[in-house]
């Protein structure tokens, strides 16, 4: 029915094109399921949430050089001014400031050190009872800290604040679904009894397992340098941004104010590495298809102009323009069949090689069947042009020139 | 003979526009995409300082207790303790070095009309500049007396020089570091680095610093690193005093050692001075445990070239290689139709070769005019990595070493292509073209 058999034997007969196809095909396959997968990888990062209102944060370094005040009481006074400034919703000063790759990280454990004991690593923002506000993290059990809890000091195994909240994924993973609120960890030789526990809250390194294992620590030790995080209403961040510099210093001048900024902005030159890859990566898979796509129309039309007298003898001897059409069509599928049988097993290849030398997962299956079924269909339409073209040949060709 | 095939591609190519535009097409899309990956990749692993790469060295020491681990290859920390870099600077040898670390200050002149700005600075010892050949405008390093004695002396960077003193000879007077006035003694030219391969902890991309003060400012005045610090076991610190004193790591080291006798006796120095501090307490080991990679090496071992680009890299030669099939069909297709006319050619006596040489020509003209199109493709792929990413600023260009790759390896390409479709042509029979004339 298909002619299978007549087809094979033609393609017997001028193997060159059919294995530049097989090798096209194959290749392809092999490349953009593995390309696809990897930008879904990157895709899936980027979309994350990372539980911060970014549009509503932006921060800023502070960096104090005068010595002529005490820095506790100047902070205290800056918050004071900040919150007052129009529009702002919250203000804290911050050790570290999400999203943007630079944090601190500590081990936490369940019981004190010296003792052996279940541990995680555990990122925690040192700052005071304000943090939760200008966040804008969701609070999903217990409550945020009262005034008085937060230590104001240097001497964190000594005089450290009792009390931690840490996020779900961290308290999920270290007490392993049971409750964590009241429970106490030990960071590293204070004991902290967690009394809040808030939903998704990503470190300052968003990229990575890790990255939702993370605490906020009563604690606050103001140093030359240190960070404001400011949140605003989402009209009123940009003319914030614009006065914060000069409203600080008006406040006090022996100091330096660096990179203000928005949090999404600092997310997106964390991210700009993965940006690149992924756009670099699209690109490759965009141009790729289309010169197979392209390949498999030029090698068609080839196999169509060394065959015009066959075609045109077969027109003769009876045969209808849809079977000249649906010969080039079985012709093709028989090829790409092959070459994406052979490509699927590439692209595992593939996928092992890179997953042996880099930090990246197993390819999926899906990804190479979704791939395959692409390339299929970009096939049979890449040939059904010059197929129509072919079954248009006049039957008159084939007697004209014998 | 040559410039004829020249003369009869260039027919050719006319008389086949579109399949020839085609190809040329394909050989450009392949070389744009593979260069622009190539091209970052060959800046992240170019040597940064090649006639010294091999002679400039980083010294690495296991501190830790038997039975430590770190997340190195070698499970050795990347970088030292305060007091061991103090320790091998003031010990007993020739060899240029410098403990190092970045930090940063507000700068200013202490007057009104001058805006207090934040700029990074480095902290290291006058041998620093010798060691990465810093090329000075005015003035030179400080002494070694001033170091000891008189440290508050700074080298800044032209940009600074431009900004604060319009570009003049500015040694001798004075600015402001945070509340401390320091004397200028030299204006050294902008760091131009690709890598910041003498200090890899924020990143081998960072910018460089603009200040350079005396290594011997740190404890004065309690600089603390901008980089990373670590520990391998729990310490509690009180003050700045207790972690020049701890075992936290912070500080990076570099020594020149011109030949292997140099680097056999600095070895044999760090030795020496583990086993002399093992005596004292430190170093609870079974096995001492050193390193001393040169430049090259510690490029290396810190993985500097980054994952994502060698799969980049991978992924575009794969690509380049579709391109080539397609082009050999191409050729195939265009090549067979010309063989009535070749069978004429063979009939008046060319040879075989000449048939062949012929449309080699043909195919490497081709593939010459796809490598200078790839060209512009890649430009305006590295504009796009430009764009996208900031980091890549200095990285995403090509060189002329790039320039040159560029066409080598289109024409490459295009004579792997064209290999089997000349060979095929060449091999037609005059005899069966001749009849059906």
């Amino acid at each position: 029915m298909l002619e299978i058999k007549p087809i094979f034997n033609a393609l017997r007969r001028s193997k060159v094109g059919a294995i530049l196809l097989f090798l096209q095909i194959a290749l392809t396959t092999a490349v953009v399921s593995n390309a696809a997968f990897m930008i879904n990888d990157h895709l899936s990062y980027l979309k994350e949430d990372t539980g911060f209102v970014q549009q509503e944060i932006f921060s800023f370094g502070l960096m104090t050089f005068g010595k002529d005040i005490d820095l506790h009481q100047q902070a205290e006074r800056d918050e004071d001014m900040i919150r007052r400034i129009p529009g702002v919703i919250d203000a804290v000063f911050i050790q570290a400031v999400p999203l943007t790759g630079g944090g601190s990280s500590t081990s936490s454990h369940l019981r004190p050190p010296p003792e052996e004991s279940k541990s995680l690593s555990l990122a925690y923002y040192n700052a005071d009872e304000h943090t939760l506000d200008t966040f804008g993290v969701t609070l999903l059990e217990g409550r945020n800290f009262r005034p008085e809890e937060v230590v104001i000091g240097s001497d964190f195994d000594g005089h450290g604040p009792n009390t931690v909240i840490v996020s779900q994924a961290y308290a999920q993973e270290m007490f392993e679904g049971e409750s964590a609120l009241g429970k106490t960890i030990y960071v590293s030789s204070r004991p902290l009894e967690i009394i809040g526990v808030v939903e998704t809250m990503k470190s300052p390194w968003p990229r990575g397992d890790r990255s939702s294992r993370t605490s906020i620590i009563p604690f606050i030790n103001v140093q030359n340098f240190h960070r404001v995080m400011v949140r605003t209403e989402a009209s009123e961040r940009d003319s914030v941004m614009k006065v914060i510099e000069d409203k600080m210093l008006s406040q006090y001048d022996q100091r330096v104010i660096i990179n203000i900024r928005g949090l999404e902005e600092s997310k997106n030159s964390y991210d700009a590495t993965d940006v690149l890859m992924m756009r670099m990566l699209m690109v490759l898979v965009v141009i790729l298809v289309l010169v197979t796509a392209l390949g498999i129309l030029g090698l068609t039309q080839f196999n169509i102009s060394k065959r015009t007298k066959q075609i045109g003898t077969r027109r003769a001897l009876g045969a209808r323009k849809s079977d000249i059409i649906r010969y080039f069509l079985v012709e093709n599928a028989m090829i790409c069949t092959v070459g994406l049988v052979i490509g699927s097993f590439a692209a595992f290849f593939l996928g092992r090689v890179l997953m042996n030398a880099y930090s990246i997962n197993a390819l999926e299956m899906q990804f190479v069947i979704g791939t395959a079924v692409g390339i299929c269909v970009m096939s049979l339409l890449a040939v059904i042009v010059p197929a129509m073209r072919a079954a248009n040949i006049s039957p008159s060709i084939a007697t004209r020139s014998i | 003979m040559f410039l004829h095939y020249i003369d009869l591609s260039i027919r050719s190519i006319k008389s086949t526009p579109v399949i020839s535009v085609l190809m040329v097409f394909a050989i450009a899309i392949g070389i744009g995409l593979t260069m622009t990956s190539l091209s970052v990749f060959h800046m992240m692993s170019m040597d940064p300082i090649p006639h010294k790469s091999q002679a400039i060295h980083f010294p690495q020491l296991n501190i830790m207790d038997e039975g430590g681990e770190w997340h190195t290859d070698d499970n050795i920390p990347y970088q030292l303790t305060y007091q061991d870099a103090i320790n091998l600077y003031n010990a007993d040898a020739d060899f240029p070095r410098s403990p190092s670390f970045r930090s940063g200050f507000s700068v200013h002149l202490n007057t009104p009309d001058v805006k207090p700005t934040m700029e990074p600075a480095r902290l290291v010892y006058q041998e620093f500049f010798s060691i990465f050949e810093r090329p000075f405008i005015f003035g030179a390093p400080w002494s070694k007396e001033e170091q000891q004695s008189k440290p508050y002396v700074v080298v800044i960077s032209e940009s600074i020089n431009n900004r604060l003193f319009n570009g003049q000879n500015s040694v001798g007077k004075s600015i402001y570091l945070d509340n401390k006035s320091y004397r200028i003694v030299g204006v050294v030219e902008d760091w131009d680095h690709h890598i910041k391969y003498y200090d890899l902890n924020n990143g081998a991309f960072n910018s460089p610093e603009k200040l350079y003060v005396p290594f011997s400012i740190a404890p004065l005045e309690e600089i603390g690193t901008w980089g990373n610090t670590n520990g391998w076991k729990h310490e509690t610190l009180n003050g700045y005093q207790s972690l020049l004193q701890s075992e936290l790591v912070w500080v990076q080291f570099w020594v020149q050692l011109n030949t292997a006798a140099e680097k056999e006796a600095f070895s044999a120095l760090i030795m020496a001075y583990m086993e002399d501090q093992q005596s004292k307490g430190r170093f609870n080991r079974d096995n001492l445990q050193y390193a001393l990679r040169n430049v090259t090496q510690w490029l290396k071992y810190n993985q500097v070239v980054s994952e994502d680009n060698r799969i980049l890299v991978g992924l575009s030669f794969m690509f380049l290689l579709v391109c080539v099939a397609n082009i050999l069909g191409l050729l195939l297709a265009k090549f067979l139709k010309r063989a009535p006319e070749v069978g004429v050619r063979r009939a008046l006596g060319a040879s075989k070769k000449h048939i062949f040489a012929q449309h080699i020509v043909e195919v490497s003209v081709i593939g010459l005019a796809g490598g200078i199109l790839g060209i512009v493709i890649a430009q305006l792929g590295l504009w796009g990595v430009r764009t996208t990413n900031r980091y890549y600023e200095a990285l995403a260009t090509m060189d002329v070493s790039m320039l040159l790759a560029a066409p080598t390896i289109a024409l490459m390409a295009s004579f792997i292509a064209g290999l089997y479709p000349a060979w095929l042509v060449c091999r037609t029979q005059p005899a069966i073209y001749l009849k059906s004339q």
